[in-house]
């Protein structure tokens, strides 16, 4: 893989590792996400940030490799996925009224409405209800005035 | 000893806790927080499962921030 | 000046995809309408050169890709007939009575079992909970479909499962359709007599001619051929005799394509005919199932299953203009969708796919699976695609868990790479299964994806075909897209 620009990936066959330099405007963390979980169950993957605007990855072959080519493999194969979900990161942003009427119909169709057991075994309970966004806030509690001196913050 | 060091924009540090939860009896570690990174130290006597485990470690962490939806 | 009050003028293109084929341009709109265009007219089409006075204009009017003229509503209606089946939940269920098997096939690895591994017969409990499942479905269809191993070896449960279904949908009211794929070699006059009574649909597994279906899959005897074909003949015979349409019911046949089959095309097509068979689908072997050795022995490049295909298809062409009827599966699926603008519902060629909402596995212990691969791969130790137990989740539990979901996601060809600008797109399906396995991710990189290859050589040669216009070929291609229901097959509620 001659046509990788110089100075873009660099191997280190001892370690039996590869680091990519990826430009994060090229390519979104979302993106870099994507592949990477892709791979960490056939190499070891850790990113970094050295600069703004940039990762780095570098890849991790699980055992010994027997030269630069092996490698190669590895890191080629990595960029292909990158590319891959950096494209899929853009488009579904796009189409993403689309992929979601589409998404709810088939689960709404396929699930159908609730039944009387379906409601009945129910988890109400407030432990299991997650809300990070702060949906079922009350407006006072979302918006309320900020606790002065000598009150507690809520 | 290797040093792991989990940027901040990349890695949830509920991620890298949670990791090292999971691989504290493997080898010894040591953390620390730094302006931009969780620091994770790994010892371990046998240089060969230092990097092992070390390298396992990160790959969890990072699972564990992706299935997250992310750093932040 | 809102965008909505731009008025673009006579002969500016609306959203299109396109592909050179055979030295022309296929166009296709976002609804699924395709136009075959030379070269010069797709140029002056992309410029919006085509002035309202020549034929070109009225042909791209007519199909809705301009503009200015540009039918919502029409393609609206389109869209929601080609996506008909989202409405309901899945409508294939395939039932593993047993792992168990009499046959030893080369391919064949992780989905069988020993004969006296009867460990993995399904009991007669877990099958009634499949069927409470099954009837919990939204759909007003379902299929079960029984599969193995061999589903001979566990008759009882099979058996027991019909009637347990068909008494219990008395008061749930569903259409229900049963179906066995059976090597057949365990078939005798009594189990053939309680599978006709109570109409249920046979499908057997044939290879091609008598020395390749035999080497590749082994009985003790190795005869395999020689008992699917007896009992093919038989079972064609009971339905005469019970004064079905012949053309309409009789045996139909899978076949496995293995590095073996491909030189064979002529001689397996002749098999399938011999054997009187209508339909012959001429897949690619699926990556699931055998092990790394294996794989070299039956896999092969799929540019080779293509030149495969396109002389297989070629050849049947020549037979049904003789006058024969028989018809590539692959090929109705696609024509279907491209000629009648309707989706046929082949979960495999969906969009989304038919994983998890389309059709659910059941193992013989009672685990829920995506789709068959789902359960292979559990098999081979993956358990991705699991999405629970008939024993410990509801229906509700299984098609909205989290692996459906990302599945129909990961299959939705508007959100996938290269899919959102093929001219393909609105005929074609992924396979989130096969992705996996095969990629890595349920979302796959289709540049490099074995299904997304053949599923553009099978369009390529059929959209080749139809710039061709041959008369005779385009009537042999209307008669495979003209659904005939095998209504004797279905049960309604009620008349158990």
């Amino acid at each position: 893989m001659s046509d990788i620009p110089q100075g873009l990936v660099s191997f280190d066959v001892g370690k039996a590792a590869v680091t990519m330099n990826v430009d994060a405007d090229v390519y979104p963390l979302q993106a870099l996400y994507g592949a990477a979980f892709i791979f960490i169950d056939r190499c070891y993957v850790f990113i970094d940030k050295p600069a703004q605007g940039q990762f780095r990855v570098t890849l991790g072959a699980r055992g010994t490799v027997e030269d630069e080519e092996a490698l190669r493999r590895l890191v080629g194969e990595f960029a292909n996925e990158l590319l891959t979900c950096a494209w899929r990161h853009q488009i579904t942003q796009d189409n993403r009224m689309l992929i979601e009427a589409v998404t709810m119909q088939a689960i709404g169709g396929a699930a159908g409405s609730p039944s009387l057991d379906d409601l009945a075994n129910f988890d109400f309970s407030d432990d299991a209800f997650e809300d990070p966004l702060g949906i079922a806030q009350s407006w006072e509690e979302k918006h309320g005035k900020k606790a002065g001196a000598g009150e507690d913050a809520t | 000893m290797i040093e792991l060091r989990f940027h901040r924009d990349i890695y949830a540090g509920e991620s890298v806790d949670e990791a090292l939860k999971v691989f504290e009896r493997f080898a010894t570690w040591e953390r620390e927080q730094t302006d931009d990174a969780w620091v994770v130290r790994c010892t371990h006597d046998d240089a060969a499962r230092e990097k092992k485990v070390a390298n396992e470690l990160a790959n969890y962490a990072l699972g564990l921030t992706i299935r997250r939806g992310g750093a932040t | 000046m809102s965008l909505a009050q731009l008025s673009p003028k006579v002969g500016f293109p609306a959203f299109f995809r396109f592909r050179e084929v055979a030295g022309k341009v296929v166009v296709t709109n976002f609804e699924g309408n395709y136009l075959i265009l030379e070269k010069d007219e797709f140029a002056r089409y992309v410029e919006g050169r085509v002035t309202p006075d020549e034929p070109l204009h009225a042909r791209l009017d007519a199909a809705n890709f301009l503009r200015d003229t540009y039918r919502i509503t029409e393609a609206a209606e389109a869209v929601r007939r080609r996506k008909h089946f989202l409405s309901y939940g899945p409508i294939l269920h395939l039932m593993v009575v047993t792992l168990r098997c009499n046959e030893t096939c080369v391919y064949c690895h992780a989905s069988r079992a020993n004969m006296d591994q009867v460990d993995t017969d399904m009991s007669k409990e877990t099958a009634e909970k499949v069927v409470d499942m099954i009837l919990d479905c939204t759909n007003p269809f379902v299929t079960i479909e029984f599969q193995g191993g061999e589903p001979l070896v566990n008759f009882e449960v099979v058996k027991h499962t019909i009637e347990y279904a068909l008494r219990k949908n008395e008061t749930v009211g569903k259409r229900l359709e049963f179906t066995m794929v059976s090597n057949l070699s365990l078939m005798d006059e009594d189990k053939l007599d309680y599978l006709m009574k109570h109409r249920v649909q046979l499908c057997t597994s044939i290879d091609g001619p008598e020395k390749l279906h035999n080497s590749q899959r082994k009985l003790a005897t190795m005869d395999a051929y020689q008992k699917s074909a007896f009992w093919m003949k038989r079972i064609n015979e009971k339905y005469v005799e019970a004064g079905l349409d012949p053309t309409l019911y009789h045996v139909e046949a899978l076949l496995t394509t293995t590095k073996a089959t491909l030189p064979l095309y002529k001689e397996i097509v002749d098999t399938y005919v011999s054997l009187g068979c209508k339909t012959i689908f001429l897949r690619p072997i699926d990556p699931f199932g055998f092990a790394e050795r294996v794989r070299l022995r039956v896999e092969y490049p799929r540019s080779a299953y293509l030149e495969f295909y396109r002389n297989a298809l070629d050849y049947i062409l020549e037979l049904n203009r003789q006058g024969v009827e028989i018809l590539e599966r692959f090929a109705a699926i696609f024509l279907t969708k491209i000629l009648q603008g309707e989706d046929p519902n082949f979960l495999d060629v969906r969009n989304p796919a038919g994983a998890g909402i389309g059709q659910l596995g059941y193992g013989y212990d009672g685990a829920v699976f995506t789709c068959d691969e789902g359960r292979m791969l559990h098999a081979m130790g993956d358990d991705t695609l699991r999405l629970g137990h008939v024993a410990t989740h509801t229906y509700r539990d299984i098609v909205t868990h989290e692996t459906v979901r990302a599945m129909t996601l990961a299959s939705n060809l508007d959100g996938q790479p290269d899919c959102v600008n093929c001219a393909y797109q609105p005929y074609c399906g992924t396979i989130p299964a096969h992705n996996h396995k095969a990629q890595g991710s349920i979302f796959g990189r289709m540049r490099d994806n074995n299904v997304c290859m053949v599923h553009k050589g099978i369009q390529d040669y059929l959209f080749e075909k139809l710039a061709d216009a041959d008369a005779q070929t385009l009537k042999i291609f209307e008669r495979w897209t003209t659904l005939r229901p095998r209504e004797h097959f279905v049960h309604d509620g009620g008349d158990a």
